[in-house]
């Protein structure tokens, strides 16, 4: 560690927010905002000194390394590879644009609201910088109460169930994963004789096949919940539809995330003969899960359910890619997380500037929506072809390189995966063409006349998506040299296994 | 050797018989708008005897031919004792008063409690055990039965003191048989003489002795007393008997299992995976129809009896002193911590029985979050540490247990613990989703806003934080004292 903790003040800057938050009388809402923003925009900034990650140099950078409870050997260990430089930027514009974008619509108890988001990227932060395993833990188990809470407090009318049935989806998740922490950590003591949580011994050792399959299935299980993946998503669009808005551009855009990098990070190298012998089935549920999502989505009703279903597709595209083990199929991974993260959250940014006019989000109850609000629906659109995979916007380069991957892998794979590709196109273009280019509903009509086109603030929140969206499409280069490294060392790891497998287990 | 030199090891226990004898005087002469003064009086008394604890640690001796061990396992007994104590003392006086629930009677009671517990811990020899175990569960009863006009109060008194009088009954005859087959009480020279052999004989005693002590942590399927008796007490004493004659039979079933049995720890090893298994099952499952907050903090009590329980099964199982020792020391500091918490979370029901027409029921809690957002908060920390969520001691307590779990070879039991936490999250959400998501009742239920209480509540949860961030203070303790066994 050299001079200034630079990843501990980009996660615990959010904190220090909280904690004087605290302090400001509730009453006092400019104060509130103004202390939220500045919090997270420090973080940002901060963060943006990541992109001086050098990528020919060590393989985790900015480190931090600090004693904590020896007895066990946990350390408080931070470190940086591209493939956390460009989550933890993800998250801390989402982090910017959602606390913008959460001035007007939030009415009630504000102080705890702003607190809570607060608190949640710190989580969320710390699960990506962390080289501990214990670390890593603690911070993946803090990201999940605060939208726990945003849901449960601020969210629709069925809130309450939908909050429960997301933290105890995903606490089972996480708590089989800390046992399956402790076997590994703890066989990794027993043969060389030191008990450590770091991240960077416990991979690349030879687990015992037995252990690797069950540890495995427990990761599998928590990482999986997180993505989510089909078949165990259906917390997702109950959490969507009741979260607020700014709870759901958190949760698509970066909490979905934390599943795909828990897989790249600690399934393949950690245990990499059980991720190779597990690929065929997670490959297969992958290609379901594409399929299934976008024919779910295009019978949503509601506006903010299609597009959550559509993040159980696009998020197949994640683990099918994840899951190829090649230089082509993890890049458009992590490309296509990025690219959802930005189109997703920004797709729900736009419904919820909707759904604060009419506080309704029926399909069915819009149409024409072009005539009256033009530059929303150019904006809608644009996000909506991102979305979709148009070449020249951020979506295409990750499907792309995914299906480039997975033609490597499997050409029969490939060809079924490029079928469903058109039903992506077909659940989102048929949804614009319903709300935006038929013929107004009567429902509409009646609120009409209050529409309104976008709002300053709303632009402010949404202008860093619309240049994210356009540079990633058409100049992949940056991000992808980023992610070259930790790419090529995940295939390594995995090649390394001999791509054999685990032996008999039974 | 010295009957004087040997006194000064029971420093701890002497200061505590004092400060009974002070509290009677004193309670004898104070005038009624004085009585407050008891609690400092006691709390003081409190804080010297955990000075004193200070003083006898690391001493490690064995004093009166045997009966008394004064070892760092004792001494870590005391010590959280007496902060299980102090705890209780601060949290019950403004809910006694509005009671008329003499002040004096309940810390002479309490305190007395505490000296059995102490007992129990350094017992080095069954017949002190035993005269520790009666000196700690008497003054329970009487706590539970304290509310003399409340006929639940009156309800539990009596069934815990029948159930419990007869599980002693049991347990002594345990003692009774093991004395026959060994010709001691003394634990080291029962470990001596069982020498690792079983016989049916053997087993007949063990059989007593678990149904005794397992009685006393309330495992399941002896754990009936359990809601009754913590429902019917006030609350702040229930928050007391949830831990600390939890503490104090834990430390009982340490001496004798782990101690004067320990030769025999694969055979009574089964016996208690199941209890444990099925402590934590039926404890959730049960706590998870509760409506009642107190009542399902009982039944959530008996769950975190069988994640204890877990540890003193690693113990047994672990193949090498290590990991046993890593066992105990789950035990310890799951105790500890429980302690912490639990005290503090009965103690938020408590301040929301300001009214006693209310009795600790969910509606109680009803938007808490917006009448009073500090004690709300303290109460879903609290929560979030018994569901065991990161960074709060519930969870390193629960890590303890998984880590010495998986490495005394019982992954299974570990992944069963687990997705018990799971089920548990259920039932103290359901808290915090009253207090934070759900609208206040029209006639909320008034809070007892007493300043003694808040400190209390407020060193609690620094304490459930501190420890969560930085169990590393206290491992150390924790590992000279389980040490101590082997």
């Amino acid at each position: 560690m050299d001079g200034f903790p630079l990843l501990s003040a980009i996660v615990f800057a959010p904190a220090l927010g909280a904690l004087l938050l605290l302090f400001v009388p509730g009453t006092n809402l400019r104060l509130i905002k103004q202390i939220a923003l500045i919090a997270v925009l420090a973080s940002f900034v901060l963060s943006l000194r990541l992109i001086g990650y050098d990528t020919g140099g060590a393989e985790f950078q900015f480190r931090e390394d600090l004693p904590w409870i020896e007895a066990f050997g946990m350390r408080y260990s931070m470190g940086v590879d591209g493939l956390a430089v460009v989550l933890v930027l993800l998250t801390t514009l989402l982090s910017v644009v959602a606390i913008v974008y959460s001035f007007e619509p939030i009415k009630t108890k504000v102080k705890a609201y702003y607190i809570t988001m607060l608190l949640l990227m710190v989580g969320m932060l710390g699960v990506f910088v962390s080289l501990d395993l214990f670390l890593f833990y603690v911070f993946w188990e803090v990201s999940l109460f605060p939208m726990y809470f945003v849901i449960g407090i601020w969210g629709g009318p069925r809130r309450i169930y939908a909050t429960v049935k997301f933290v105890v989806y995903t606490l089972v998740g996480s708590l089989l994963m800390l046992v399956a922490i402790l076997a590994v950590v703890i066989a990794h003591g027993n043969e060389t004789g030191t008990v450590t949580f770091s991240y960077e011994a416990l991979r690349g050792f030879a687990y015992a096949d037995s252990l690797q399959a069950l540890a495995f299935i427990a990761f599998f299980l928590a990482f999986a919940i997180k993505v989510p993946m089909f078949p165990l998503h259906t917390w997702l669009p109950d959490a969507h539809v009741e979260a607020p808005t700014a709870g759901s551009i958190i949760l698509a855009g970066v909490l979905l995330k934390l599943g795909g990098f828990g897989f790249l990070r600690y399934n393949l190298p950690l245990l990499p003969d059980a991720s190779v012998t597990f690929a065929p089935i997670i490959i297969g549920l992958s290609v379901v899960a594409i399929l299934y999502g976008a024919l779910v989505s295009m019978v949503q009703p509601d506006l903010k359910k299609l597009i959550a279903y559509s993040s159980v597709s696009h998020m197949g595209f994640v683990m099918l890619g994840a899951f190829v083990f090649n230089q082509q199929g993890l890049q458009g991974s992590i490309y296509q997380m990025l690219s959802h993260g930005v189109t997703t959250g920004a797709l729900f940014l736009l419904v919820g500037i909707l759904y604060e006019q009419t506080h309704d989000r029926e399909i069915a109850h819009m149409g024409g929506l072009n005539a009256r609000l033009p530059a929303y629906a150019a904006m809608f659109g644009l996000f909506t072809f991102a979305s979709i995979g148009l070449p020249g916007l951020s979506g295409f380069i990750g499907e792309f390189l995914v299906i480039l991957g997975t033609f490597q892998y499997n050409g029969l794979v490939a060809g079924a995966t490029m079928v469903v590709v058109v039903f992506s196109a077909v659940y989102m273009l048929w949804m614009l063409q319903r709300v935006f280019f038929t013929v107004p509903s009567d429902w509409m009509r009646q609120h009409w006349s209050r529409l309104r086109d976008m709002s300053r603030g709303e632009w402010w929140a949404l202008a860093p998506l619309i240049v994210l969206v356009v540079v990633m499409g058409v100049y992949p280069g940056p991000i992808l040299e980023l992610i070259s490294a930790p790419v090529e060392r995940i295939v390594e790891a995995v090649n390394g296994a001999g791509m054999t497998g685990l032996g008999p287990l039974w | 050797m010295d009957l004087i030199d040997d006194l000064v090891t029971l420093l701890p226990e002497l200061i505590l018989v004092a400060l009974v004898l002070v509290i009677i005087v004193a309670d004898l002469f104070l005038p009624r708008a004085a009585k407050w003064v008891l609690t400092w009086v006691t709390v003081g008394g409190l804080i010297l005897a955990g000075a004193a604890c200070v003083v006898v640690w690391n001493i490690n001796e064995t004093v009166y031919n045997g009966f008394y061990v004064v070892d760092d396992l004792s001494v870590f007994f005391k010590a959280t004792t007496i902060l299980i104590g102090i705890f209780s003392v601060l949290f019950a006086p403004s809910y006694l008063a509005v009671r008329r629930i003499p002040l004096g009677e309940f810390n002479i009671i309490l305190v007395s409690a505490l000296i059995g517990m102490s007992i129990l811990a350094s017992s080095g020899d069954l017949i002190t055990l035993f005269l520790g175990l009666e000196l700690m569960t008497m003054p329970s009863y009487l706590l539970t039965g304290l509310h003399k006009t409340d006929r639940y109060s009156n309800e539990g008194g009596l069934k815990y003191f029948l159930l419990g009088s007869f599980a002693s009954a049991i347990l002594l005859f345990g003692i009774a048989w093991i004395y026959g087959l060994t010709g001691t009480t003394n634990v080291a020279g029962i470990a001596a003489a069982v020498d690792g052999t079983m016989s049916g004989a053997l087993l007949v005693a063990i059989g007593f002795l678990t149904v005794g002590g397992t009685f006393k942590i309330a495992a399941v399927p002896f754990h009936y007393w359990t809601p009754d008796a913590y429902q019917g007490a006030p609350t702040p004493i229930t928050g007391f008997l949830s831990a600390g004659p939890k503490l104090g039979a834990f430390a009982l079933l340490i001496r004798i299992f782990a101690d004067a049995l320990a030769p025999l720890r694969a055979d009574w090893l089964a016996i208690f995976l199941i209890l444990t298994v099925l402590t934590m099952t039926v404890g959730n499952v049960v706590a998870l129809t509760q409506v009642n907050v107190k009542r399902m903090l009982a039944y959530s009590s008996i769950a975190h009896t069988g994640y204890i329980m877990a540890g003193l099964a690693a113990f047994a199982s672990a193949d090498d002193q290590r990991v046993a020792a890593r066992g105990i020391e789950a035990v310890l500091f799951y105790v500890l911590g429980y302690a912490v918490m639990n005290i503090a979370a009965f103690a938020v029901v408590a301040m929301l029985q300001r009214d006693t027409g209310r009795f600790g029921g969910l509606n109680s809690f009803r938007g808490l979050a917006s009448r009073d957002p500090w004690r709300a908060g303290a109460m879903a920390i609290l929560m979030l540490s018994l569901t065991g969520i990161p960074p709060t001691v519930g969870f390193f307590a629960k890590l303890y247990v998984l880590l010495a779990a998986v490495e005394a070879g019982l992954a299974w039991l570990a992944v069963v613990i687990v997705l018990n936490a799971a089920l548990a999250a259920f039932y103290y959400l359901r808290v915090i989703v009253y207090m934070y998501m759900r609208d206040p009742e029209p006639e909320p239920a008034p809070v007892d806003t007493s300043p003694l209480g808040s400190v209390a509540l407020a060193l609690s949860v620094v304490g459930v934080i501190a420890l969560g961030v930085f169990p590393g203070a206290i491992l150390g303790l924790l590992e000279v004292s389980a040490a101590s066994l082997f």
